[in-house]
């Protein structure tokens, strides 16, 4: 559930920051038009799936350090920064000619006045000739064309810089998945993780490719268009400024005030989800208390409040632009009504003024872009901050160089030798537990949910390393082995019964590399799941959707036992069949399960007690450590923990 | 769509007043060039500042009216989202609470909330959008060209030309994109589901040392995406760059034409400037809803999920009759009912046949999985039987509406879910205007003397689901809820599997009282709890193994035997059966017929029982219906 919650935010997010990057095209109408067309390169990452994962959400947050953070990413793109002397070079030579080309067009306008004046003077007609602006007018498509050529060389250069900066990033953290703890992914939601990979470097590409790519053109346009515009006429020039000025201020109070409302927006989101996840979760109570009516006037309030918040930030985000554009308008008022007043004054050229203008546009827009783009730009650096967090995430310790072999074929003798252990090594769970498993023995694990069953898995399988004390297989400490030497030998079926993308065929191979058809087949035969197969579409071949979710919790708990069959295993860890299963299913994974356990070590997982009245070995845990082992029969006569639990539970 | 028009209907003011304000906006940017295009014209010709004055005030009222109209329509377009956003939340849960089990079962939990949050925000955001970027062409375009016009014909017949020809690109552009954008969001959604798994799996990837496989896996996923990425990116740089040079282009035409046309006294010079900035705003204002135009069709794909469950088809339709019958002997019975979930290829129940009456406590005890807790829901009108009949105190369940027929049924369900707000709240949800004593009457009978400890008492806070309380505690709290509520029958779904033995005890003594006037049906895994109850119906892959007391069960059910030795000690089972283990182990077969018959003589057992049960109940069996079991 928390990650429908999170994947909302992130439609949240996503539907923000689409609103914010066509808010800020919107913006550019006014602007000359080059820099207006700065805006779409970034909306590869616009699209997300609606399963995607979360991104931390509000634009407020701020990388806690912004210069290490750039020298990091400046490092990581080594190799590429060509492409930012290149990008770097185009923009100078683009802010040039956008610069120059209001000034050119002020000539030309200015030269076909003149030319039109001497010809209505000689009382003739006027049309455009080679010599009477031709020529100027296609120098002047001439300059826009430069201007046009070196925007193209940096929007195709920045084009596949950014996604190959996020694919770099992106291997690096699939890397970085396979030496991470698996402390990392029980402290952290899968979702959090794959934000991180999704959502943070999307953030960033698009902020590389339109923030700051935008930024930088309009940081050149403003002081290109404010030298000219000096050039032209300072009284003007200062009049604009101060205008500019009182618009800067705006959209600085406007912005702040948009991260107070999408806080609020926030919260009313929040509160929404909740209801809503506490309404569906708990539909049996509200439809057995006939409770219909009031839930529905709950959340009715609850949407209410939102659309309401959303009302406010909506408008807010909206309202900034046209706020600082009717500023602007205004102060075109003044300056027209100067302007016409220095040009009747003979102190300016029609081409001047009309030019001066241009330069208002090309220096205001970004104005009203300014204060987004900075926040956008702080959060996309923290972003990238919590991707590097997770490449700083301390590794599983490497492999010993000169690892310990244990003597094929392994004979499955596992002994825990005084182990101490804690998930918090100032807070042991174990703290000298021994027990031994005869190679073929079966051993059962027992205990409430939550009591630790999965601790002792995470120690054999080395998932977590033991503080103290050693695990033995077949004599060998566990700890001189390689990991991947070490699991080999193990099984597991969990409950959680995973299964990847692919056909069932590649699923039931997964542990076994090259298994032929046949094996595949006979596996699934022993597993009891073969006909189940043969029922599908496409039978072996059949590709299992996301997650599996065509098929039933007990068909794919089956497969994971096929899949540890074709493998096969000296050791088996196996979790028992959950109990949404239906009844014949579930006698089918006993069935199947008993096939596997013959002739090896076995550690069970027991969530029926009857299962297990059998077992060499019985442990019994709670609160994440052994505290009781032996026999069904010795256990209960010591008539302690298991006797109790044993005479409770519904067998 | 023709959901959206429905929803967009109540707000035909908003639409309205944003398509006005629109159009004064636009009207007023289009208008200050125009009349910076006059003033300088003036300026250069006449020279009457009196009339630049004159102007000026114009323009600052194009600027104020502009301004104005930008305000206006943001104000408008934000209400009309959000307002449309609030109403299909608002019916897509409203749909919701029409659903029986399955119906919401078939969009399960995660997929509703989606529904109800994300993909309305998704709507919600496109409705803007389309405000924003997609409505301003039409009256850019309109007005754009309707000013070049009225400065010169030809002027604005190129404009138009220019238009146009960038509307026809922009529209191929959009269609080629879209599909390319489907290919993106396939890679996007492999790149999350190969992250899940990577996560999700970490376990067993490292179980079968498969970390190296999945790594490339990844990486493939990502060089998917990321070569995807970027062919979008290319796309979108190419399209931005031919926009920008067709802008040049028109920009050079416009002056070209200009200069002849003033040279041919068609237009004033300084309007060349203006006609500029009319086909610069126009072809930008193409770009953009062409970039808003790529994003629709997800929005459309999330209309679609919240129609489907707004126009979902009920499978549970409630019935004419509001009004139940009054007291009666007979609360609940089951006749012949059948149950078989709409995709399961097996019945869960098979041919139920029970009665509960008031006064006494029947109790269905059975494996996991065994359907105990279906019969509560089909008791309940979760599901309706596939054969077979439900009544609640003489009436078919389907006959009756859900309402009327809760308010006769008290439930406690297996899941013990509380609901934020305070325990009183909580407690009255099945009596808004019972009493505080009421209240701590329920408190007392479902054994939650720990409330009284709490500093708020009945006021204490109650998290979402009830987080903040024990496992047991909310289960406590659940069972008084449902105390609170008048009913005749009162469910129990296993409602008592995380209390302690003592605290079981206590409250089934207490219960007993308190629940007197009605029936009592409760479900349970434990031997213990269910003992003392008038009826026991053992429960076996759908199927009623036996029904009757618990001594009569002993005696004639093998399955409910073996629930029992399987929970209980020798000597606790000697100590239950007494007499009857001897009994067994001592007298003959017909001695045992004769003892149940004229002693219970209510023991029955369902056809499929076990023959040897069958053989030794099979005199009271025949008898039973009469009784009080029966088929």
């Amino acid at each position: 559930m928390s990650r429908e919650n999170e994947t909302k935010n992130l439609e949240e997010v996503e539907a923000m920051e689409l609103i914010e990057r066509a808010q800020a095209q919107l913006d550019g109408i006014d602007a000359a038009k080059g820099a207006d067309a700065a805006g779409s390169a970034g909306a590869a990452g616009a699209p997300g799936s609606p399963d995607a994962p979360s991104a931390p959400d509000t634009d407020a947050e701020v990388p806690r350090d912004a210069f290490g953070v750039v020298r990091r990413l400046w490092t990581v793109s080594k190799g590429e920064h060509w492409r930012f002397a290149v990008v770097l070079v185009s923009i100078v030579c683009y802010t040039i000619a956008q610069i120059a080309a209001p000034a050119y067009s002020a000539h030309l306008i200015d030269l076909l006045w003149a030319n039109i004046q001497r010809a209505f003077a000689a009382g003739e007609a006027f049309s455009i000739g080679w010599d009477t602006g031709g020529r100027e007018c296609l120098i002047f498509l001439g300059i826009w064309t430069v201007a046009w050529a070196f925007y193209t060389l940096q929007a195709f250069t920045m084009a596949s810089f950014a996604e190959r900066l996020n694919l770099k990033l992106r291997r690096a953290i699939a890397q970085k998945l396979n030496v991470l703890p698996l402390r990392f992914y029980d402290a952290n939601k899968p979702g959090d993780i794959m934000s991180r990979a999704t959502n943070d470097l999307d953030k960033v590409s698009e902020v590389l490719q339109r923030g700051l790519l935008s930024m930088l053109m309009a940081v050149g346009s403003v002081v290109g268009a404010i030298i000219m515009m000096l050039r032209y006429n300072v009284v003007l020039t200062a009049v604009f400024l101060a205008f500019a000025v009182a618009a800067l201020l705006m959209t600085r109070l406007v912005a702040k005030r948009t991260l107070v409302l999408a806080a609020r927006q926030q919260h009313a989101v929040g509160v929404l989800t909740g209801h809503v996840e506490e309404a569906y979760s708990g539909r049996i109570v509200i439809h057995a208390f006939n409770q219909e009516q009031e839930s529905a006037a709950r959340i009715r309030e609850a949407t209410q409040r939102l659309a309401d918040a959303m009302r406010r930030t909506d408008f807010m985000t909206n309202v900034a632009g046209p706020m600082v554009r009717c500023l602007v308008r205004f102060s075109q008022v003044a300056l027209a009504l100067l302007g016409t007043g220095f040009l009747i004054a003979g102190r300016l050229t029609i081409g001047t003024l009309q030019a001066f203008f241009q330069y208002v546009n090309t220096a205001a827009e970004p104005l009203t872009q300014f204060s987004l783009t900075m926040n956008q730009l702080q959060s996309a650096l923290a972003a990238v901050e919590r991707v590097f967090d997770i490449l700083d995430e301390p590794e599983i310790e490497p492999d010993p160089a000169h690892p310990a072999r244990v003597p094929q074929p392994v004979r499955g003798r596992v002994a825990f030798e005084h182990v101490r252990f804690g998930y918090d090594p100032d807070r042991p769970l174990m703290r000298d537990v021994s027990f031994v498993a005869e190679p073929g023995q079966k051993v059962a694990i027992v205990g409430a949910t939550g009591a630790g069953k999965t601790t002792l898995i995470n120690l054999l399988m080395r998932f977590y390393e033991i503080d103290g004390g050693r695990i033995t297989l077949d004599g060998v400490d566990t700890h001189a082995m390689t990991r991947a030497d070490l699991r080999r030998n193990f099984g597991m079926v969990l409950q959680d019964a995973w299964l990847r993308e692919g056909t069932i065929a590649e699923n039931i191979a997964y542990g076994c590399d090259g298994a032929t058809r046949d094996e595949i087949i006979q596996a699934a035969k022993t597993a009891q799941v073969d006909f189940f197969v043969r029922t599908m579409p496409h039978d072996y071949d059949t590709e299992l959707a996301n997650d599996a979710e065509n098929i039933s919790q007990g068909q794919r708990q089956l497969l994971t036992i096929a899949r540890v069959l074709l493998a096969n295993p000296s050791i088996l860890i196996l979790d028992e069949a959950t109990s949404s299963v239906d009844t014949r299913t579930e006698r089918a994974i006993v069935a199947a399960m008993e096939a596997l356990t013959s002739g090896r070590t076995s550690f069970v997982i027991a969530h029926r007690l009857s299962t297990i009245v059998d077992s060499d070995l019985i442990l019994v845990m709670d609160h994440g450590t052994i505290i009781e082992q032996g026999t069904h029969e010795e256990l209960l006569a010591a008539g302690g923990a298991y006797a109790e639990l044993y005479n409770s539970q519904f067998a | 769509m023709r959901m959206l028009l429905h929803f967009l209907k109540p707000y035909k003011l908003q639409a309205f007043a944003v398509l006005a304000a629109l159009a004064v906006n636009l009207l007023g940017v289009l208008l200050v060039p125009t009349i910076l295009a006059n003033m300088i014209n003036i300026g250069v010709s006449s020279r009457d500042f009196d009339y630049i004055i004159e102007q000026a005030l114009f323009m600052l009222t194009a600027a104020v009216l502009s301004g104005a109209g930008a305000f206006v329509s943001n104000y408008f377009c934000a209400d009309l989202a959000t307002k449309v956003g609030r109403d299909i939340r608002n019916a897509v849960y409203e749909a919701s609470l029409r659903f029986s089990g399955g119906d919401f079962e078939q969009f399960g939990t995660g997929s509703m909330i989606t529904r109800t949050l994300g993909d309305v925000n998704v709507i919600q955001q496109a409705i803007t959008m389309t405000i924003q970027m997609m409505l301003p062409v039409p009256f850019a375009a309109v007005i754009g060209v309707a000013l070049a016009w009225s400065i010169d014909e030809q002027m604005g017949m190129m404009l138009a030309c220019f238009i146009l020809v960038v509307a026809i690109i922009a529209v191929v552009t959009v269609k080629k994109a879209a599909v390319i954008f489907q290919k993106l969001q396939r890679f996007i959604d492999r790149m999350n589901v190969r992250l899940r798994e990577s996560i999700t799996g970490a376990r067993v990837i490292r179980a079968f040392g498969k970390e190296e496989a999945e790594r490339e896996s990844l990486d493939e996923a990502f060089s998917a995406y990321a070569d995807s990425a970027i062919k979008v990116n290319w796309l979108f740089a190419t399209f931005d760059c031919s926009s920008f040079f067709i802008m040049n282009l028109a920009e050079v035409a416009v002056i070209w034409l200009g200069g002849n046309r003033v040279g041919a006294h068609a237009m004033q010079i300084a309007s060349i400037s203006a006609c500029v900035e009319y086909a610069m705003l126009i072809l930008f204002f193409l770009m953009m809803a062409q970039i808003c135009a790529l994003t629709l069709p997800r929005a459309l794909v999330c209309l679609e999920r919240c129609r489907q469950v707004i126009e979902c088809p009920l499978s549970i339709a409630d019935g004419a009759g509001t009004e139940l019958a009054p007291a009666q002997d007979i609360v609940a019975h089951f006749g012949n009912a059948s149950f078989r979930f709409a995709d399961a290829s097996e019945d869960t129940l098979h041919h139920i046949n029970f009665f509960c009456r008031r006064g006494t406590t029947t109790a269905i005890i059975g494996p996991t999985g065994s359907g105990k807790s279906t019969i509560a829901k089909l008791l309940l009108r979760f599901h309706d039987v596939s054969d077979g009949a439900v009544e609640v105190c003489g009436t078919d369940v389907r006959d009756l509406t859900q309402r009327a027929l809760r308010t006769r049924i008290s439930y406690v369900p297996q899941k013990a879910w509380l609901f934020s707000g305070t325990i009183a709240e909580n407690l009255r949800y099945g009596k808004p205007d019972a009493t505080d004593e009421e209240l701590w009457h329920a408190l007392d009978v479902a054994q939650s003397g720990f409330v009284r400890e709490l500093p708020d008492g009945l006021e204490t806070r109650v998290a979402q689901g009830g987080t903040n309380f024990s496992g047991g505690q909310r289960q406590r709290l659940s069972i008084a809820r449902a105390l609170v509520k008048p009913a005749d029958l009162y469910i129990f779904d296993d409602s008592f599997s995380a209390l302690d033995f003592k605290t079981d005890a206590a409250l089934r003594h207490a219960l007993a009282t308190e629940v007197a006037h009605a029936a009592v049906l409760i479900i349970a895994q434990r031997i213990n709890t269910i003992v003392s109850a008038d009826q026991i119906i053992a429960l076996k892959d759908g199927c009623i193994q036996g029904l009757g007391t618990h001594r009569e069960l002993m005696r004639s059910c093998a399955a409910y035997q073996e629930i029992a030795r399987s929970q209980l000690r020798a000597e606790e089972l000697e100590e239950l059966l007494g007499v009857d283990v001897e009994l067994e182990a001592d007298e003959v077969d017909v001695a045992d017929v004769a003892d149940v018959a004229t002693e219970a003589g209510t023991a029955a057992t369902a056809t499929d029982a076990p023959a040897a049960t069958s053989a030794e109940g099979g005199a009271p069996a025949a008898e039973a219906p009469a009784v009080k079991g029966g088929e």
